[in-house]
Parts: C-alpha cells; sequence; structure tokens
C-alpha cells in the first residue's frame, strides 16, 4: 500500500477559454470570460499521487484535514478514484485553486491559489494516531504540499521519522522550510516544489549550479535522493555518486495542462519502483507519466497506453557527481 | 457483485478512546450518523450512532417518541450530553457489530440490509481491519445501474 498524506487539500476547478484577457469593452460593460468547458476534482500533492496511483491499479490512501463543503466534494472526488479516504475533519472549508486555460497559451496558465482552514491542535494528534497506524502498512509514504496554518514546520519531519521507523520509505515533495526540516529525517526522495523561492537555496533557483548545491546538501543530510525539475521539459536527479539528466523531447505547444504533471511523475517512479523495476526505468516510466499529463486537457493522465507511447520520448543521461 | 466492488473506502472512524464531544463534532462535520470505533490497531471494535448517544443521554427518549402526548425535555438531553463529553466512545458504542467482508456478495449484504434493519455496514478484511463501509444507498445505486444495462 502507498500512503499519502496531503495537510492542505484542494478542489481544483479549471477553466478552459479562447482568450484570458477579453477584448476591451465598452466601459459600461463587464468583461465576461465565457469558458468552454470546466472540471472540478480533488487536489493537492499527496491526492494527486494518490489518484494517479489508483489509476494504475495501485492500493493507495489518502490522509489529511478536510473541512467543509468543499472537503465533502474533495472526499467525492478522492473515493471515486478509488483512492481509501483516511482524512481527519476540522473546521471551515478546504481550499479552492482555479486554473484557467487559455487556448494556445496552456503552458502558461492563470493559477489561483488561497488558504486552507486553520488546523487545531486536538485535530493534529487525531491525525497522529491514524498515521501511526497506516504507516505501519505502507510500503511508501508521500508527504505533499504546503502546511496549513496551525501544524509546525516540522510537521513533515516527524511524519517522515514514524514513516521510517515503521519501515517505510518516504517521498518529500513541498517546499520552504517544511522541505530542508523534512530532510532532516533523511527520506528516501525529495521533489522540491520550485513555485517556492526558498527550496534550493535563499537564492532564485534554476542553475545547474543551484541545483547541484541543493543536491549535494539533501545527500548530506541523509537524502538518497533529489529530483528537480530544471526546466518545463527536463529534471535532474540527484543520488549520492550520480546526476542524471532527464529530458522529453516535447514541444511546448504540445503541452494542454500541466497541473499535476510533477505528481505524475512522483507517482509514476514509484509505481515502477513498488513493481520491482530498477531505478532508470521507473524515471522513464515517471517521466512519461508527466508527459503524458501534460498532453492531456485533464491533470492526469487517464491510461496507461499514454505512458507507454511517450517512453520513447524521454533521454537520460548519467554522469559521475563530483 | 461483490462487496468490493461498491463499498465506500472511506475510513472515517473514532478510536475507542474518543472522548463523546469528539464523536458529536466529527459526526456532524461527516455527516455521517454511525460511525466504526477502532482500537489502537485499526481493528473494528465497534460502532457508535447518534441513536446510542440519544438513548444513552435520554433512556426514556425512544418510548417517549411512542407518544405524542410528552415531549422530551431538551434541557435534560443537553445535561446528560455534557455529562458524557468527556467519556469514551467504548461506553456507548454497540459491540461486536454486523460486518461484512470484501469478498462478500451483494445479495448476502442485501439480506442483512433488510433483516437488521440496517443503513450502513462496515466492511473488515480477514485480520478484523476496517477496510470500508457499504451504504444501504450504495447498494441501491449499484442495483438500479445493472438494472438499466439489462433493459
Amino acid at each position: 500500500m502507498i500512503l499519502t498524506v496531503t495537510p492542505d487539500p484542494a478542489l481544483d476547478k479549471t477553466y478552459w477559454v479562447d482568450r484570458l484577457v477579453p477584448p476591451a469593452a465598452d466601459h459600461e460593460e463587464v468583461p465576461v470570460l465565457r469558458a468552454r468547458r470546466s472540471m472540478r476534482e480533488a487536489g493537492g500533492k499527496g491526492i494527486n499521487v494518490a489518484m494517479f496511483l489508483a489509476r494504475m491499479g495501485m492500493d493507495a490512501v489518502a490522509m489529511g484535514f478536510l473541512a467543509g463543503h468543499t472537503g465533502r466534494m474533495i472526499l467525492r472526488y478522492v473515493l471515486e478514484e478509488g483512492v481509501t479516504a483516511n482524512f481527519v475533519w476540522v473546521a471551515g472549508e478546504n481550499r479552492t485553486t482555479v486554473t484557467v486555460l487559455q487556448r494556445g497559451q496552456e503552458f502558461a496558465p492563470l493559477v489561483i491559489h488561497e488558504a486552507g482552514p486553520q488546523v487545531p491542535s486536538g485535530s493534529t494528534a487525531r491525525f497522529l494516531k491514524k498515521y501511526d497506524q497506516a504507516a505501519a502498512r505502507a510500503e511508501y509514504v508521500v508527504l505533499g504540499g504546503r502546511l496549513p496554518p496551525g501544524l509546525a514546520v516540522d510537521f513533515y519531519r516527524d511524519l517522515a521519522h514514524t514513516a521510517k521507523a515503521r519501515g517505510a520509505k518516504v517521498v518529500l515533495h513541498t517546499g520552504g522550510a517544511p522541505l530542508w526540516k523534512g530532510m532532516e529525517a533523511g527520506p528516501f526522495l525529495v521533489k522540491p516544489d520550485i513555485r517556492d523561492p526558498e527550496s534550493l537555496t535563499a537564492l532564485p533557483a534554476g542553475t545547474e549550479d543551484d541545483i547541484l548545491q541543493a543536491g549535494r546538501r539533501a545527500m548530506e543530510l541523509g537524502v538518497d535522493m533529489m529530483l528537480v525539475s530544471h526546466h518545463v521539459t527536463g529534471d535532474v536527479l540527484i543520488t549520492p555518486d550520480s546526476i542524471w539528466d532527464l529530458d522529453a523531447r516535447i514541444q511546448l505547444s504540445e503541452f494542454r495542462n500541466l497541473m499535476g504533471a510533477d505528481d505524475a511523475l512522483v507517482g509514476g517512479i514509484l509505481y515502477r519502483l513498488a513493481e520491482g523495476d530498477e531505478l532508470e526505468a521507473a524515471v522513464r516510466f515517471g517521466m512519461a507519466a508527466a508527459v503524458a499529463s501534460s498532453e492531456a486537457e485533464e491533470k492526469l493522465c487517464r491510461c496507461r497506453e499514454d505512458i507507454e507511447r511517450e517512453m520513447a520520448r524521454i533521454e537520460i543521461h548519467r554522469r559521475p557527481l563530483t | 457483485m461483490k462487496v468490493r466492488e461498491f463499498m465506500r473506502k472511506d475510513l472515517s472512524s473514532v478510536e475507542t478512546d474518543t472522548p463523546i464531544s469528539e464523536v458529536i463534532y466529527i459526526m456532524e462535520h461527516t455527516e455521517l450518523s454511525s460511525l466504526p470505533v477502532v482500537d489502537d490497531k485499526a481493528r473494528l471494535a465497534g460502532v457508535i450512532s447518534e441513536r446510542d448517544l440519544i438513548r444513552a443521554a435520554l433512556p426514556s427518549y425512544f418510548d417517549m417518541l411512542q407518544s405524542t402526548s410528552v415531549l422530551p425535555n431538551i434541557d435534560q438531553l443537553a445535561k446528560a450530553l455534557e455529562r458524557m463529553a468527556d467519556h469514551p466512545a467504548s461506553s456507548y458504542m454497540t459491540e461486536a457489530p454486523v460486518t461484512v467482508h470484501p469478498e462478500d456478495e451483494d445479495l448476502q449484504v442485501a439480506e442483512l440490509f433488510i433483516r437488521k434493519r440496517l443503513k450502513q455496514i462496515p466492511v473488515v478484511d480477514a485480520a478484523g481491519h476496517l477496510v470500508g463501509i457499504v451504504r444501504r444507498i450504495d447498494l441501491l445505486d449499484r442495483l438500479s445501474q445493472r438494472g438499466v444495462r439489462r433493459t
């Protein structure tokens, strides 16, 4: 079983429009964007990974905090995807993430994020008890996304310690201080959220030197692997002795929706590792899953055939880490 | 059709030592009128329902409901619930509840729903771990879909 934790789940609302900025209107007229399609799904990094794994036929469990009507909708969508739901309920309302995709410019969407509900200490204690039981039955534990108000910055570090003590491998997919704190527990795989400017260094990240420096620091902390998105079609995987350059031969114009591609990448790697693949084959599958998800209008690709078709477009080069 | 094909894989539950105040809070937020109670190994220990709580708070309430001439005193209920607030769920839960297994057939479940007058039944694996819940409405929904396909 693969256990995923999403402390701050979201209801993802996606709109497809012809033009993001409507033509200059009469000053008495309110500009209206007409969506030619819209969609609602459960979201948040851990939940996305769980939904991807369930589509691959794996036993995936989603944990986290749900609140209000939005929480009930998230729960419904999670269950519909075949994921086992094991959430703790708190007062308030879960966040909604809005994504507006413009025809022809799908690689640069408009995204609106909002804050999630406050998590009281009693609910955290309830969660930790459930988590302890679930982690004991997990092969991998995926900790993903930002922390909602009320959770301590070392929340992920403590969860990672518990999971490791229970014999599970930990995947950490977040940014900022919770990422660096979490790395102290020596997770198996780290995927920094590079949208967070403090993820890699205190400086704006992005150059290869930044990535390598962050990778070396992660290895020093006991992290087994660090996966970093370098540019839209390329990722870098750092292991204690190697740098792997992962590239997808794909044009920007082929992207239909980049949301969730990172989660398909993590999900794809875990799926193949759990099935017994070697790391290189698992990474290739993960990259192909990310590409297939980017090419689908929906957040995540629907089926394995789409992923297998993309496998040939993934290039992997390995060189020593010096 | 097997239970695993139509069960809700929702593990919303409370623990044997969860205080009643929290049980009520969770019922309110999940909109579930009864919740599975699990032990510290995530094995099903019982089921606790709104009905169990009202019955415990006001033992004569259900008898009074039979008669339209006597209305229960709501203050009495509030006071009783206040007293119960810190008590553990295990004090009021129904022990050894009716359960089904993922590999059980829909017919067995339908029979249990009718015979035991239940709205939902916890699903447990061979080790007794809670793995989901079947609701009467889920079974009805699946059966009606099967009916549609047949016509």
